[in-house]
């Protein structure tokens, strides 16, 4: 096995609030190969986010890596000493993009001079050659008359053109990790359709390593290569994509992909999942799904660590067993 | 459909107004919707789906009378609606009710749970007592399965899928023949989305509501409506019972949209032919010549460049507005 790009290994996450600490990421570890693609996959607060913004090195006072390393290609990527260094990491090597291109995109310059200073400053282009490479971004990403378009405003573009624009800025430095960050989901079906389509060209082309964050199965089953599942702060599950949503080993998963309802199948009733995600201001020591899960019992109140089980990986003692019967 | 509708919209045309006009100034204003019709039968979901800016929600508000139409006629239970005004136009209020997209910005943060469901009694007067209130709020609050001391809780207490029960307890207080919602279930997560489709199902089940389920997401959709009406740009581009517009779908656009929506099986998924048609959705203040979705479809001819296709009847139930395809 080749060089992981990135590997996070137990990763712990916390925001100091008013009401207490939240403990946001409660020791997550993963690993990104080069040029595959990973979709993290979980609910609101499942901490899919928080894990990109820690590999960014994003997380702002409240909150605070409390523990746990990441690195990036060997090299330790948090903590203070190696902020310098990352510097040259962030932006050039891991580059990002968000679900809203309207708020990431600085309303009041053109365009081609914000492709342009990503250039200027991560790979040392002078204005000329940068504004040349700015309109090959934009024509490699789809955007029709690249020349004109550069002179416009962001307000001058459509949703999908906006985030065309985000992925050009993101693929400018030609990075080796770009992370998405629920890419599409301001976007309508047929131009998420495309924008998924460019992601995946960009890959082949490119050799790119993709983070894919989204709570969205259906993107997750067109794009991604291995599919990380997370719950409330923590990994519960890992695998191939084909295993994951064949024979999610998860209880977890597995209602997450029963409850999601398909184009052709005319079941009768939804699987439910009762009830929501436990708070993260006092997490249960043990299994966090416990009081959503119909197998659960008092065993699982131990602490659940990531094993491996078939192709991936499982935080379940009960892994494999089939936690939901017919639909009731 | 044999029994008579709940609700029969016919030639609805919306219009927004840009600019109000002034001495120097021309009235401006852009067509939001036109040519809509459709009918819902009593305990039926039709299931009106569409892009943003196709105008679907625009349709919602017109039915509940929140926004005036500018042409066609609403008929709710076998009475013109389209002109109520005054007391009339107050006692249909309570026959339909909405529920909203955001269970976050749709409850006053400041109200008691048991207070923003007793409100749509109060006001209509339906409570003659605050012991009547109280006790029609436990029944709703149980109808919906939110626990017992709910009532004295504010909002704020729920999470995302609690609260669109809350939501859901208001809307059911009047006992409403007819609930338009609107994006009930997108701003919830996966797990809780089946919690309130499944709860929504049991309730048309037991109470026999019709709903008016507006929404982009074509998989739940399915699941929850009996027929479904597809929107573009301002028009119904095609309406048939939902087997045939998920099976047999006949407007390029409907098909368009089926072949984009990812689909939750990496197999299936690798072996879909996609369809994702070029460009984005027209902009309606400047809308194409002829029909509206021909600058992106695949089949269009000369006759789409000029003449803007009708709602036809195709087959049976199934309604299309496209010049090149038949049933």
């Amino acid at each position: 096995m080749t060089m992981p790009l990135l590997e996070i290994d137990n990763l712990h996450v916390c925001f100091d609030t008013r009401a207490g600490t939240v403990q946001a990421l409660r020791g997550v570890s993963l690993s990104v190969a080069p040029g595959e693609t990973l979709g993290i996959v979980g609910e609101s607060g499942s901490g899919k986010s928080v894990t990109a913004q820690a590999v960014m090195g994003l997380i702002d006072v409240p909150g605070r890596i409390s523990g746990g390393e990441i690195l990036w290609q060997g090299q330790p990527l948090a903590g203070v000493d190696v902020t310098r260094a990352a510097r040259g990491i962030w932006g050039r090597e891991i580059t990002m993009i968000f679900q809203n291109p309207m708020t990431s995109l600085n309303p009041l310059m053109t365009i081609g001079a914000q492709i342009a200073e990503v250039v200027e400053l991560h790979m040392g282009f002078d204005r000329r050659a940068a504004r040349q490479r700015a309109a090959e971004l934009l024509s490699a990403v789809g955007i029709a008359g690249a020349e004109r378009r550069l002179g416009q405003y962001p307000h001058e573009f459509s949703g999908g053109m906006r985030q065309r624009v985000m992925i050009a800025m993101g693929i400018a430095c030609e990075p080796k990790l770009l992370i998405a960050d629920e890419p599409t989901t301001a976007l309508d079906v047929t131009i998420q359709a495309q924008i998924l389509e460019l992601l995946a060209e960009l890959q082949e082309k490119m050799g790119l390593a993709i983070v894919l964050i989204t709570h969205d199965l259906g993107i997750v089953a067109g794009l991604c290569h291995r599919v990380a599942v997370m719950y409330a702060g923590q990994i519960v599950e890992t695998g191939p994509v084909d295993a994951i949503f064949e024979n999610p080993s998860h209880p977890y998963t597995q209602g997450l992909i029963r409850s999601t309802p398909g184009l052709d199948a005319d079941e009768e009733r939804l699987t439910a999942i009762d009830g929501a995600p436990p708070g993260l201001l006092r997490p249960p020591s043990g299994c966090a799904f416990l009081p959503r899960c119909p197998i659960g019992d008092e065993g699982c109140r131990a602490p659940q660590r990531l094993r491996a089980v078939g192709s991936g990986t499982v935080a379940c003692r009960k892994a494999g067993e089939q936690a939901w019967r017919e639909a009731v | 459909m044999t029994a008579a509708p709940v609700l029969s919209v016919s030639g609805l045309a919306i219009d927004y107004e840009l600019s109000s006009g002034g001495l120097f100034r021309k009235r401006r204003s852009v067509s939001a919707v036109s040519a809509v019709s459709f009918e819902l039968a009593p305990g039926e979901t039709l299931g009106l789906v569409g892009e943003s800016g196709s105008g679907k929600t625009t349709v919602g508000r017109a039915v509940l009378r929140r926004i005036p139409a500018a042409k066609g006629r609403i008929v709710f239970d076998g009475e013109d609606i389209t002109n109520l005004q005054g007391e009339a136009l107050r006692r249909l209020r309570a026959r339909m009710q909405i529920v909203l997209q955001d269970p976050y910005t749709s409850l006053n943060p400041r109200m008691k749970v048991s207070s923003i469901v007793a409100e749509p009694l109060i006001v209509h007067g339906l409570a003659a007592s605050a012991e009547e209130a109280r006790t029609a709020v436990a029944e709703l609050l149980e109808r919906v399965g939110l626990p017992g001391d709910a009532a004295d809780r504010y909002p704020h207490s729920f999470s995302g899928g609690q609260r669109q029960r809350i939501g859901i307890a208001r809307a059911l207080a009047l006992k409403p023949a007819l609930i338009v919602a609107d994006e009930p279930v997108s701003a919830l997560d996966v797990s809780v989305r089946a919690q309130v489709v499944n709860l929504m199902q049991d309730l048309q089940r037991d109470l026999g509501i019709s709903y008016l389920f507006i929404a982009h997401d074509l998989a739940i959709v399915r699941h929850i409506s009996h027929r479904v009406a597809i929107m573009y740009a301002g028009r119904i581009v095609e309406i048939a019972p939902r087997q045939a517009i998920y099976e047999r779908p006949i407007h390029p656009y409907t098909e368009a949209l089926l072949s984009a929506v990812p689909v939750a099986n990496p197999k299936l998924q690798r072996a879909r032919r996609r369809i994702v048609p070029p460009g984005e959705s027209v902009d309606i203040a400047n809308p194409p010549k002829g029909c509206r979705f021909h600058p992106r479809c695949p089949l269009a001819s000369n006759r789409c460049r000029k003449e803007e296709p009708q709602l036809l009847r195709k087959s049976g139930d199934h309604f299309a507005a496209c010049w090149n395809r038949d049933a």
